[in-house]
């Protein structure tokens, strides 16, 4: 008959509702009563006693789920507190109202105790809940306003060089436990007894006892419930969870099997750059510039769009623009003007086959961020390519199928920025008067020479 | 009086007479049907199901679904080449180098690679049959690529390899739809319609998701393999032809002017303008848009599609001969179509199920031949995107929709008259080139006779999942909702491939 109490507890998130209901409906009877005696002190009596009464089992049932379910002291002291200062507050009013003269000090002592309900209720929710139950659906700046953390738990991340000195538990294990266990096992939510956040809860274990085995990987859980098949009960993280990396899962395994220890460096391990490869911090360098502008405004983009220019942000939510003559064939230089409010913002600029001269490139300067030329299939001519050395951010450049010359490349050797040049089907291409350039080269014109097996039918 | 009593029969009569099917139907749903059918009618509505990807103008798009979008982030390719070798090709002949698969050739296959599987006609204890092939590395990276393809091995170096690939069809059908919608059964939009959907289209004369077929015959999946499932039907593959008109029925009858269709259409969409703005169905926006790309179609596309012009170095790389429908051709026009800004082009060639049944299905003469068909055509267009640089902006993916078994197929329990094998799900090689991937890079392992992955395994979702990344894409964000729920390509899988990622 063991199982009663612990099942008593277990009634907690029901019976919590009785004193809610039956004491707010009190209060509440105490606000609509302009006096004492105004017809309703016997129900504002019986909701309050009925209130009290359920308050102590909520409180019981509530203290026994505390002992019997893992939950840790420090998650529900407060309101394990308030919930018991409910209880009295509720029994001292029921015994106070029949004495009571002074209505208006009544109804403060009233609301008080709605307050009171109201906080521990709200610690209650927490508990179950999580303490971001409610401020996570906000806005983020609400959120930050309310002193909550916004961005969610760091996974691992490595130095290239240097990996060798760090901690295996500290740097490596802890953080892969953060990132993809932690959400579960963490003192205030100890699922199957087990705490992963800290190093004292890995070593004490969960409900089946220690978890992990130095040297001994297959027999320690924290690593083989991992590589259980992900339809297995057992299997952790539950199988509709994000699941971990294979490398962090192989990181675990090799942190067991090379002794399980808390001060080894990660380099005393010898793991394979191949498992540490997807962790290492590679500054990834932004492609386009990154400046803070404003965006054009979406009646001008509409108005380009009108014209027949294809214009884009690169990516949602940014102010620089791609703007493509695709639509537009008939392009010409003077039409260029029409782009020229777009300025700083104007990034990408295709204008492969339209009509254009080599004169509009000396007006490219007034888009200080473009990083993409196109200027594939025009009259454009290599003296003109002289004139782009004004424009310190443009990467890729696409010259193939004009009449440039190897002689005019040089100009553009002191482009900044210039990574690419495109200029197949030109006179450099399979030209052996081309030099090697700072960025890099792409004349084409390759081909595949014919081979007997071309022809054999089998 | 008797009179009277006629024409009131007469009336019900012909009242009843006028009652269709339709009104039938029409009053199941309006009265009884329509309580229980209310939530399902609810996410057929405008606004919830015509809603577009977020952040995105809807006035715009819903005057035209093909409008183009910025993706949500920084794609690092703007348009896909999808090659499928429809019926699967044998990754053992190919990339899948397996030299103790040659030591048990003409044994019995082991009982453990038996044990609980199903074959699609493999019955009993069948024999193991070693590669066909002879295979050597190339290139810097040290890419193993069999004689079959003695082109492509020059450009290996282009591609990433995925040769641990699995599946969980093993019948064409359901397999092809797998690889192509993410769902191995009907009613899934296709990823070419997935990411037409997200992006739009660049050039507005042309459709945005063109498909092209060589090799015979279309793919057994039929025309879903390309269906917009249940995105508005315009985000569908619009099938051209290689030889003869482009896109069937095309061209103006004789006798009509340009000037006279564009009345017509114009009329056409005024009346279609006008049901929209009563009825607010997004099906109605799509054939507006369809008439009109139509009308704009007439001009570019025949322009676009003939490859008459092409430069005859540019003949001789693809080794295209005009006129005829072939997978040379197709590749010379994949790379036409990405010139001129279409999202999505998807080639399916047909006669890859090489079972040893006959000839053309024996893996050491029929699948050579194949090869020969593909080999230097998709070395072509590697290399001619890339001169143009055109690939740092195109994804080229290549691959059938299964691999095929280590075994030698044994159907009906007998050994066949030519050398084949059957349909195998557990591991296959596909790859992937072009913009945002890692030139090169070789990933998955399969185990000593390429039957199963032993390590870096990846599925159709992560591949579906690699390809929307790289198109700019958050796999898991990328939703549309359809009767109550939001709907995703990869479903609920799906892992980035990050091994491949430049
Ligand atoms: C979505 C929640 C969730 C996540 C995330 C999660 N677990 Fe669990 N875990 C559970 C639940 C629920 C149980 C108890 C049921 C059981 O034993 O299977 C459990 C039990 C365990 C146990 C057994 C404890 C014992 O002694 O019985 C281990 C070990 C474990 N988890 C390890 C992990 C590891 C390691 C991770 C991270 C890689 C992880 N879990 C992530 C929910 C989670």
């Amino acid at each position: 008959m063991d199982f009663i109490v612990p099942l008593f507890g277990r009634f907690h998130p029901i019976l919590v509702h009785l004193p809610i209901g039956f004491l707010l409906f009190g209060v509440l009877m105490v606000f609509l009563s302009k006096e004492k005696d105004s017809g309703h002190s016997q129900s504002i009596q019986l909701a309050f006693f009925v209130g009290s009464v359920s308050a102590v089992l909520a409180s019981i049932s509530g203290f026994l789920q505390y002992h019997y379910e893992g939950f840790s002291w420090e998650t529900v002291q407060f309101h394990l507190a308030l919930g018991a200062l409910t209880t009295v507050t509720g029994f001292y009013l029921t015994w106070d109202f029949r004495k009571t003269v002074n209505w208006t000090s009544f109804r403060w002592k009233s609301f008080s105790l709605l307050v009171l309900l109201l906080f521990t209720g709200h610690l209650g929710g927490n508990i179950t809940h999580g303490e971001e139950y409610l401020t996570e659906l906000l806005p983020d700046g609400l959120r930050r306003l309310l002193g909550d953390s916004t961005d969610a738990e760091q996974g691992l991340t490595l130095p290239e060089s240097g990996w060798e000195d760090l901690k295996y538990y500290e740097n490596v294990v802890q953080p892969i436990l953060n990132s993809n266990c932690k959400s579960c096992h963490n003192p205030r939510n100890k699922k199957g007894e087990l705490d992963l956040s800290t190093l004292e809860g890995l070593k004490k274990g969960g409900e089946n006892g220690v978890v992990f085995h130095a040297n001994d990987a297959e027999k320690s859980e924290l690593f083989s419930r991992l590589v259980l098949p992900s339809d297995d009960d057992d299997h952790m993280p539950p199988k509709e969870k994000r699941q971990p990396q294979k490398e962090e899962i192989e990181l675990i395994k090799l942190w067991l099997e090379t002794g399980a220890s808390f001060e080894g460096t990660l380099g005393e391990a010898r793991p394979a750059v191949k498992l540490l490869d997807p962790f290492f911090e590679r500054l990834e360098v932004p492609f386009y510039p990154q400046t803070e502008l404003a965006e054009v405004s979406a009646d001008s983009i509409a108005a380009l769009k009108k014209m027949g220019f294809f214009v884009e942000p690169v990516h949602l939510g940014s102010a620089l623009l791609k703007v493509s003559c695709l639509n537009f064939p008939d392009f010409e230089d003077a039409d260029l003007s029409k782009l020229s409010s777009l300025g700083g913002n104007l990034a990408y600029l295709d204008l492969n086959d339209t009509q254009i001269s080599g004169e509009i490139l000396s007006q490219i300067t007034a888009f200080p961020n473009l990083t993409v030329l196109k200027l594939n299939s025009t009259l454009i001519e290599g003296k003109d390519l002289a004139t782009l050395q004004q424009s310190p951010n443009l990467k890729h450049l696409y010259l193939n199928g004009t009449q440039i010359n190897p002689e005019d490349l040089a100009a553009l050797e002191s482009l900044p920025a210039l990574e690419k040049v495109y200029a197949y089907d030109t006179p450099l291409s399979g030209n052996p008067a081309v030099k090697k350039f700072r960025f890099s080269l792409e004349t084409g014109g390759y081909s595949l020479p014919p081979i007997p097996s071309d022809t054999i039918v089998y | 009086m008797k009179n009277l009593e006629k024409l009131f029969a007469e009336l019900s009569v012909q009242k009843l007479q006028n009652q269709t099917r339709r009104h039938f139907l029409m009053d199941c749903v309006s009265k009884v049907g329509g309580l229980a059918l209310a939530p399902l009618l609810f996410g057929c509505e405008p606004g919830t199901s015509a809603k577009a990807p977020t952040g995105l103008n809807l006035s715009e798009r819903d005057l035209n679904p093909l409008a183009p979008l910025a993706p949500p982030f920084m794609g690092k390719a703007k348009s896909i080449i999808y090659l499928h070798m429809a019926g699967a090709p044998s990754q053992l002949e190919l990339f899948d180098f397996k030299p103790e698969l040659a030591k048990l050739h003409d044994q019995d296959c082991p009982e453990s690679l038996l044990e609980g599987r199903k074959f699609a006609f493999i019955r009993g204890v069948p024999k193991m049959l070693g590669p066909q092939a002879k295979f050597s590395q190339h290139g810097e990276s040290g890419a193993w690529v069999s004689d079959y393809l003695p082109h492509f091995s020059k450009v290996a170096d282009e591609v990433a390899f995925l040769k641990a690939m699995h599946t969980d069809q093993f019948n064409h059908g359901p397999a092809q739809l797998f690889m192509q919608t993410g769902s191995p059964r009907l009613g899934r939009p296709s990823l070419g319609s997935w990411v037409t959907y997200g992006l739009g289209t660049e050039n507005q004369n042309l459709p945005g998701f063109v498909v092209l077929t060589s090799g015979g015959k279309t793919p057994d999946a039929g025309k879903s393999v390309w269906g917009s499932g249940f995105l508005p039907s315009v985000y569908q593959g619009v099938q051209c032809r290689s030889k003869g008109d482009p896109v069937l029925y095309l061209e103006d009858p004789s006798g009509m002017s340009r000037d006279m269709k564009k009345n017509v259409i114009s009329a056409i969409n005024q009346v279609n303008k006008e049901d929209f703005e009563a009825f607010g169905d997004p099906e109605i926006l799509a054939r507006i848009n369809q008439y009109e790309m139509a009308y704009r179609m007439q001009i570019e596309v025949p322009e676009v599609m003939n490859i008459n012009d092409e430069p005859e170095h540019i003949h001789e790389l693809y080794g295209t001969k005009p006129g005829e429908e072939s997978f040379a051709n197709n590749c010379l026009l994949a790379r036409k179509l990405v010139e001129k800004g279409v999202r999505v082009v998807q080639l399916y060639d047909w006669g890859w199920d090489t079972h040893g049944t006959d000839h053309d299905g024996s893996i050491d003469m029929g699948l050579r031949n194949k090869c020969r068909e593909i080999d230097r055509p998709m070395s072509a267009l590697l290399l001619d995107l890339k001169q143009r640089g055109l690939l740092e902006e195109t994804l080229v993916v290549w691959g059938g929709e299964f691999g095929r078994t280590p075994m030698q197929e044994n159907r009906e329990g007998k050994v066949q008259g030519f050398k084949g094998r059957d349909h195998h799900v557990d591991a296959f090689t596909m790859w992937v080139a072009g913009g945002g991937i890692k030139k090169g890079a070789s990933y998955g392992i399969t185990d000593d006779f390429g039957f199963s992955g032993v390590d870096e395994r990846t599925s159709v979702h992560d591949l579906h999942a690699t390809l929307l990344h790289l198109m700019g894409f958050d796999h898991e964000k990328f939703t549309y909702d359809f009767q109550g729920r939001p709907f995703r390509l990869t479903d609920v899988e799906g892992e980035l491939i990050r091994k491949i990622l430049a």
